[in-house]
């Protein structure tokens, strides 16, 4: 379910995708009294969705249709309208994840992967994925703290906070990337070592070569993801 | 350089959803104070100091600079009197270059041109990174990421320097260029704040030890008091150790030597003939 909100939250074009996911995602939450969890999860990504809309606002390539003239530099509707997508689809992608970590205990989620017959390998990209979650909230507001200290303006006027684009996304992309390396490895140590459970299919061969080609896909995916998010793949 | 009187007055923290994770804490740092925060992991130290430059406002309490209440001056602006190293270099590091990094601190508090490249450069030279400016961060490893962020704050020649634990992760040779850092800005009469694991560095480097537990200040004094046998069951109820000269000296009994050189200055004998020994008594052989 996540992963179809996901998919589609990206795949589908414009407007529609990340609209139905955002309802779906809400509907969902709604009902699983999970409302207030998405809300936090909202506001920790919220210096990031300001700053996506901020950069759009006044700096997608090849607007031409100013709100209001300010010097060289001006807001424009394409860009505003760019940007409020781009955010709605990254609010869709990160609540659907959300929701499945605050809905589900992950071993649960992972075991009952297993029973249904899904492979290990999907199995560690899921758990990884949900996993991610949490630390990446909490690693984003370290950063942001960090970057305060270091004189980034998240208080004065608008102007200055949208300078904070790069220190704010750079770190979190990194992080994740070390991230996800580390619990790759801790849990294929925990997979592997697991007695035997009662599934149709046989443990694929997994050599180095192959493992090292699927974490820089993976990789390759979470940076154009965020990239995008940030902005500067318009 | 104006640096300014540090105090903190019955300050308490609570987390949202979380722990209180600072408890009434009252401290006044003179300006031009070295001084060490110990203490077990959890016990509030890096909360504590997240009160200095604003980054977290006391739920009760005030945190004073100078005597001024800083509630309301912005993290932006008092980022240019204290400056705070975090513990985690990778939360905070983001540019292609390790010199535009560790600009990115000072072009936020205006500085450009030639004053930025001479502190950039001086930055890089006292953690002994010069030779890697056009570096990519990302291609150092974790001891030298972590002078880095070091370095990044250093360029911003704040009067305060805060470092959260900027000894842990480090290997010798790194542990050596933090404690010079340490040392030169003290020299300069800059106020330093650590937060630190490593006792022979706390004992070694700092005029002033405050103990954490539980998010209180449970001791609060020199090296030589903080680490003497009388304050051990304190510390040991904080799960600290006291450093192995103190021990040593203490089995021995020659008193509060917290250091090696102390330790040495009190021994008895050939080495000690002379310094630790009072005067009088040598005049006599
Ligand atoms: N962002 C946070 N949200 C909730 N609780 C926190 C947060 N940061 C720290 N804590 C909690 O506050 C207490 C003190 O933490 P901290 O100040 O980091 O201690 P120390 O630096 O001494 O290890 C701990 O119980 C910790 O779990
Ligand atoms: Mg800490």
């Amino acid at each position: 379910m996540a992963a179809l909100e996901v998919v589609a939250a990206f795949a589908l074009p414009g407007w529609v995708g990340p609209l139905i996911v955002l309802a779906a995602v809400l509907t969902t939450a709604a009902a699983a009294r999970r409302l207030r969890g998405l809300a936090t999860i909202s506001l920790a990504a919220s210096p990031l969705v300001g700053s996506i809309l901020l950069v759009n606002l006044f700096l997608l390539p090849g607007a031409a249709d100013p709100i209001a003239r300010l010097g060289p530099i001006g807001p424009t509707w394409s860009g505003l309208w760019f940007g409020l997508q781009t955010v709605a689809r990254l609010m869709a992608f990160s609540l659907a994840i959300g929701l499945v970590y605050l809905t589900t205990a992950v071993d649960d989620l992972l075991a009952d992967l297993a029973r249904r017959g899904v492979g290990r390998r999907a199995i560690f990209v899921v758990g990884a994925a949900v996993q991610m979650v949490p630390s990446t909230i909490g690693r984003a507001g370290e950063i942001v703290d960090a970057q305060r200290s270091r004189g980034m303006d998240t208080e004065g006027p608008i102007w200055r906070r949208a300078r904070g684009v790069l220190p704010l996304a750079g770190p979190v992309v990194f992080g994740a990337l070390t991230e996800v390396e580390e619990r790759t490895m801790a849990l294929e140590a925990r997979a592997f070592s697991a007695p035997g459970r009662q599934t149709l299919l046989r443990v694929p061969a997994d050599p180095a070569s192959h493992r090292v080609t699927r974490w820089a896909a993976i990789l390759a995916i979470a940076v154009i993801v965020l990239a995008r998010a940030s902005g500067r793949l318009g | 350089m104006n640096v300014p009187l540090i105090e903190l007055e019955a300050v308490s923290f609570t987390y949202p959803d979380g722990p209180t994770a600072v408890i009434d804490v009252t401290l006044r740092i003179e300006p031009g104070e070295t001084v060490v925060i110990i203490g077990q992991n959890g016990s509030g130290k890096s909360t504590l100091v997240r009160h200095l430059n604003g980054l977290l406002r006391p739920g009760s309490g005030r945190v004073l600079l100078d005597g001024h209440d800083i509630h309301s001056v912005h993290v932006a602006a008092l980022a240019a009197r204290v400056g705070l190293a975090f513990q985690n270099p990778d939360r905070q590091l983001f540019a292609g270059r390790v010199a535009s990094e560790v600009g990115f601190g000072p072009r936020n508090l205006g500085v450009r041109g030639a004053e930025l490249e001479a502190r950039v450069a001086a930055a890089l030279e006292d953690v002994g990174l010069a030779a890697e400016a056009e570096t990519n961060p990302y291609d150092l490893g974790l001891s030298r990421r972590k002078l880095l962020a070091l370095a990044s704050v250093l360029a911003m020649r704040t009067p305060v320097l805060v470092l959260d634990e900027p000894t842990t992760g480090q290997d010798a040779r790194g542990v050596a260029r933090v404690r010079a850092v340490v040392a030169s800005a003290a020299q300069e009469g800059r106020t330093v704040i650590a937060i630190s694991h490593d006792m022979r560095f706390a004992a070694e480097c700092f005029g002033r030890v405050v103990v954490m537990r539980a998010g209180k200040v449970a001791l609060d004094g020199s090296p030589a008091a903080i680490f003497a046998q009388a304050a051990w069951p304190e510390l040991r109820a904080a799960y600290l150790e006291p450093p192995l000269p103190a021990v040593v000296g203490a089995g021995l009994g020659l008193g509060s030597t917290p250091t090696a050189a102390a330790l040495v200055a009190a021994l008895p004998g050939p080495a000690g003939e002379g310094r630790g020994r009072p005067p009088g008594r040598a005049g006599n052989e």
